[in-house]
């Protein structure tokens, strides 16, 4: 452009160039915030899935210098890299990145609710270098969390930059760690699923169409970068009586159970470690490593790290079960350890982990019990992660779906819900509040819980309405009849049908005003506003009335059906006496 | 991004490369423990390399660590139903299992499928290793018409290879398939004529087939290559005794017949000295002993099939000491003589 010709502003009485449009506001002026916030999505899907592909970079190299290269580790690195790497870790965690700590999820739910969506980038770097430093050295925590939080801080990071609203801002986030989580995980459902369920908590979809575009693309940088393997081998599935349902119920059983007692002692010993004095956070990530390495040394190197290619041996029975019943003990022991104290890192592979390992064992089990009965034990491995998803992780959508996706076989959804279903309900009436709202509430939030959201009952019309017991009166006869027909009844208001369609309300007091000034013969119509008032159907939710009888003394509640049959009417006094009821319990 | 990419790819090859090739070392030795370990070490860092699970599979079947294998090879075989040797060792767990069915069906795909992936040697080789493979496993089960069709099906794709058509023959003598099996090790001979392997074979296929004179032709000529193989020289040994003493071969004088039947007799007579026949049977013995001369033979022809028959009953029920190379004759020209009249 030709600076000769632009025009100029007047500032502190100095004639000034304007300044040139800013990216953000050209995009801003071409596109309307909902569908820059579509666009907005996939880029945060494209640079979440760079993100994530880095972080996966960092955490082998951080393995391979760390651990070392083989497949059999020696005893020394074992304890002295998770150990040493504890150490840094504490030191980066409380002097550098103190948001860093914990597994992910609930910091970018606390975005959402608490801070307008804002995650601060040093956040993204602390989890990035801290959780890399923490998974590749042999700490048993995973990188799924840890890569939702760099998504969202990520998601976070664009959504200020283009000067986003607050409401959109307070959905960047999620967006974000749906992407993040997709890439890390290679599964775009899930994580969408998981986002919706655990993290924001509902479904709208205004937020659905930017969760799955943004968890697509980082699915397919990620691809681009590492490949499009799966996870795991998935063994062949098979379900060839139904009775074998039950032993799959013997698994919900067992994973029920295994999910209370992690999450029992998460929710027991993450206090005590945080109230020992301040000097021991520095040495509590070492002293958890160095107790995971011995764990190693000892016997099960498996535990260590994120552990995928020990869940991809299980699944296709290269352990003994009563092996595979060590592995998943001693996982929950070494996740425990690296979780509680304040080791950067995701509790989804663990929860993976364990849930393979115990699925392996209980199909291995059944299977020396019964060979002829249970037919294929690598299934209850895949089976198995299901099952401490919904169990520990209480996600139980996302816990179907996530073994449907991950295995591509729809043979496996009636054991999945079957035994998911039973860890869940065992979970849930063992310890009542899901494991991320019990870390939350230890970190001094109240954030909503979306188990108890998913669960509340909504009040609908249908339970604030009464029956019409008062005349309905007719807008086409006489004011003075209107009058007549009023004056038999207690009512000070009273609903008028329209013709051919519609309803309006009108007080006793203003029949006997207009008859007292000479209209008495005129319609009742004559002396309506134009404007109808609205109606309510029964089933819309209580919410919604709470709208209009502020503003109107009565609100017909009509049928779907037929406009003009009235199903009951509603009133302000009748809403707020059932809100104070459904309080009152 | 696309250089920290390339780093990070670069060397996760180079390592899963590096123990890859410590793992064949260590396959080739037979330290199958510690490929386990280096195959798996390589896997961390190309986790779905075809032949880095093709090999940890061959590395964990030489453990006996099957169930494991078989989960590789399950997974190798979903990618790539086609690959020789994941079905040859599917079959071979299948036939270890004594799954019969799926073993017959791997063995199958492995004699059809591409064998130039996975496989060192040649693909024609690695085809007739996996048939001879299935044919041996078809004679353990005794499914003999079966494996003699897979052998047939063999040798039709032989080359010239001595060695090859011997193996072939061999087969064929387990199958009890004397006539494909003295054409394989003629084959052979046609290629290399004095191979012992092939003259013996040779010798035994002939002389399953009754046909005495060449099958001492082949072990006489395989003495002269092979003097130290006393086995065959005591075949050859009955074999000439059935040459000398059949008297139901053709182009036999009358007399010589005779003298030939009065032999026999009269060897029955004196085996039956230190290892008595029945009553019945030696009772019958003596009864024609005094009939037993050439004269009389000569006008009596069914007293000559008289006396052979008794002397084949005596042969035959008669089992003391160990059988002299006259008995064993004895006793195959009784079979021979099934429906042949002298």
């Amino acid at each position: 452009m030709n600076t000769e010709t632009m025009p100029v502003t007047e500032l502190n009485g100095q004639a000034q160039p304007p300044l040139p449009p800013t990216p953000q506001k050209i995009l801003r002026t071409v596109f309307r915030e909902e569908r820059l916030f579509l666009i907005l999505s996939v880029f945060i899907g494209i640079f979440s899935g760079l993100a994530v592909v880095c972080f996966r970079f960092a955490i082998d190299w951080c393995r391979i210098y760390l651990l070392g290269t083989g497949a059999v580790l020696t005893p020394a690195r074992m304890i002295l890299a998770p150990a040493l790497a504890g150490l840094v870790i504490s030191v980066l965690v409380l002097h550098v990145f103190p948001l860093a700590r914990g597994s992910g999820v609930n910091q970018t739910k606390a975005a959402l609710y608490i801070y307008n969506g804002t995650i601060p980038p040093r956040t993204a770097v602390g989890k990035f270098i801290t959780a890399a430093l923490a998974i590749g050295s042999g700490h048993s925590l995973g990188p799924e969390d840890p890569s939702l939080q760099i998504g969202a801080s990520l998601a976070s990071a664009l959504g200020r930059y283009m000067r986003l609203s607050r409401d959109r801002m307070r959905l960047i986030a999620p967006v974000g760690a749906a992407a993040g989580l997709a890439a890390a995980f290679n599964a775009p459902i899930s994580a969408v699923l998981f986002v919706i369920e655990e993290v924001i908590g509902r479904w709208t979809a205004g937020i659905l169409g930017s969760v799955v575009l943004s968890a697509v693309s980082s699915v397919v940088v990620m691809r681009w970068f590492l490949g499009s393997e799966s996870l795991f081998r998935i063994p062949v599935v098979e379900l060839k009586r139904p009775a074998e349902l039950i032993a799959y119920a013997v698994l919900g059983v067992v994973g029920g159970l295994a999910s209370v007692a992690f999450g029992l002692g998460i929710a027991a010993l993450r206090p005590k470690c945080r109230a020992l004095p301040q000097w021991t956070q520095y040495f509590q990530p070492a002293v958890a490593g160095a107790f995971i390495g011995l764990i190693g040394v000892l016997g099960a190197p498996q535990v260590m790290g994120a552990g995928y290619e020990y869940i991809d041996e299980a699944m296709h029975g290269q352990f003994t079960w009563q092996f595979l019943a060590i592995l998943a003990g001693l996982k929950i022991v070494a996740t425990l350890l690296s979780f509680v104290s304040g080791t950067p890192g995701g509790m989804f592979a663990p929860t993976l982990f364990i849930g393979a390992m115990l699925g392996a064992a209980v199909g291995g089990a059944e299977h020396w019990l019964l060979p002829h009965f249970v037919v294929s034990p690598g299934t209850y491995a895949l089976v198995g992660m299901g099952v401490l998803f919904a169990g520990f992780l209480r996600a139980p959508m996302t816990s179907v779906f996530m073994v449907l996706e991950v295995s591509g076989n729809y043979s496996i959804v009636l054991p999945v819900i079957v035994a998911n279903t039973f860890a869940y309900v065992i979970s849930r009436g063992l310890q009542p509040v899901a494991i991320f709202d019990v870390l939350t509430r230890q970190d001094g939030l109240v954030l909503p819980s979306t188990e108890e959201q998913r669960e509340e009952g909504i009040l609908r019309v249908e339970d604030a309405m009464r029956a019409v017991s008062d005349p309905v009166l007719d807008a086409q006869v006489t004011i003075e009849q209107s009058l007549r027909e009023a004056e038999g009844s207690e009512a000070g208001d009273f609903l008028v049908r329209m013709n051919p369609v519609g309803w309006q309300v009108i007080a006793k007091t203003q029949l006997k005003d207009s008859v007292a000034e000479g209209k008495g013969a005129s319609p009742l119509s004559s002396i309506l506003p134009l404007e109808m008032i609205p109606f309510l159907h029964p089933d819309h939710e209580l919410d919604t009335a709470l709208r209009y009888v502020d503003r109107w003394p009565l609100v017909p509640v009509v049928s779907r059906a037929d406009f003009r049959t009235l199903e009951g009417v509603i009133t302000q006094r009748g809403v707020l006496d059932r809100y104070r009821e459904f309080g009152e319990g | 991004m696309s250089g920290l990419s390339r780093l990070y790819h670069e060397q996760q090859q180079a390592l899963g490369a590096r123990w890859f090739g410590r793992g064949v070392e260590d396959l080739n030795k037979r330290n199958y423990s510690r490929a386990v370990t280096e195959f798996r070490a390589a896997l961390v860092y190309s986790r779905d390399d075809y032949s880095y699970q093709l090999n940890l599979a061959q590395a964990l079947l030489g453990m006996q660590r099957t169930a494991e294998a078989s989960a590789y090879l399950a997974n190798l075989w979903d990618r790539e139903p086609d690959d020789g040797l994941v079905n040859l060792e599917l079959a071979r767990i299948a036939a270890r299992q004594g799954e019969t069915n799926a073993a017959l069906r791997y063995y199958h795909n492995a004699i059809y499928a591409t064998w130039s992936r996975s496989q060192p040697e040649d693909p024609e080789t690695a085809r007739r290793t996996a048939r001879l493979e299935l044919a041996d496993y078809l004679l353990r089960n005794n499914a003999t018409e079966q494996a003699q069709a897979e052998l047939i099906a063999l040798a039709a794709n032989l080359g010239t290879d001595p060695a090859e058509r011997v193996q072939a023959g061999d087969y064929f003598l387990r199958a009890r398939d004397y006539e494909h099996a003295l054409e394989q090790y003629r084959e052979s001979l046609k290629a290399k004529r004095r191979y012992p392997a092939a003259l013996a074979g040779a010798g035994l296929a002939a002389f399953e087939l009754g046909r005495y004179d060449v099958a001492a032709q082949y072990w006489r000529s395989e003495a002269a290559v092979n003097p130290n193989d006393t086995v065959n020289a005591a075949k050859l040994q009955v074999a000439e005794t059935v040459i000398r003493t059949d008297p139901f071969r053709a182009g036999l004088t009358s007399v010589e017949k005779g003298k030939r039947v009065i032999d026999a007799f009269n060897a029955t007579g004196r085996r039956m000295k230190f290892c008595p026949a029945n009553p019945g049977l030696q009772a019958k013995w003596e009864k024609l002993k005094p009939q037993m001369t050439s004269s009389a033979l000569r006008r009596n022809p069914d007293l000559m099939k008289e006396g052979m028959e008794v002397v084949f009953s005596i042969e035959q029920q008669s089992g003391c000491g160990s059988a002299t190379p006259e008995d064993e004759a004895m006793v195959l020209i009784a079979r021979a003589r099934q429906g042949t009249e002298p």
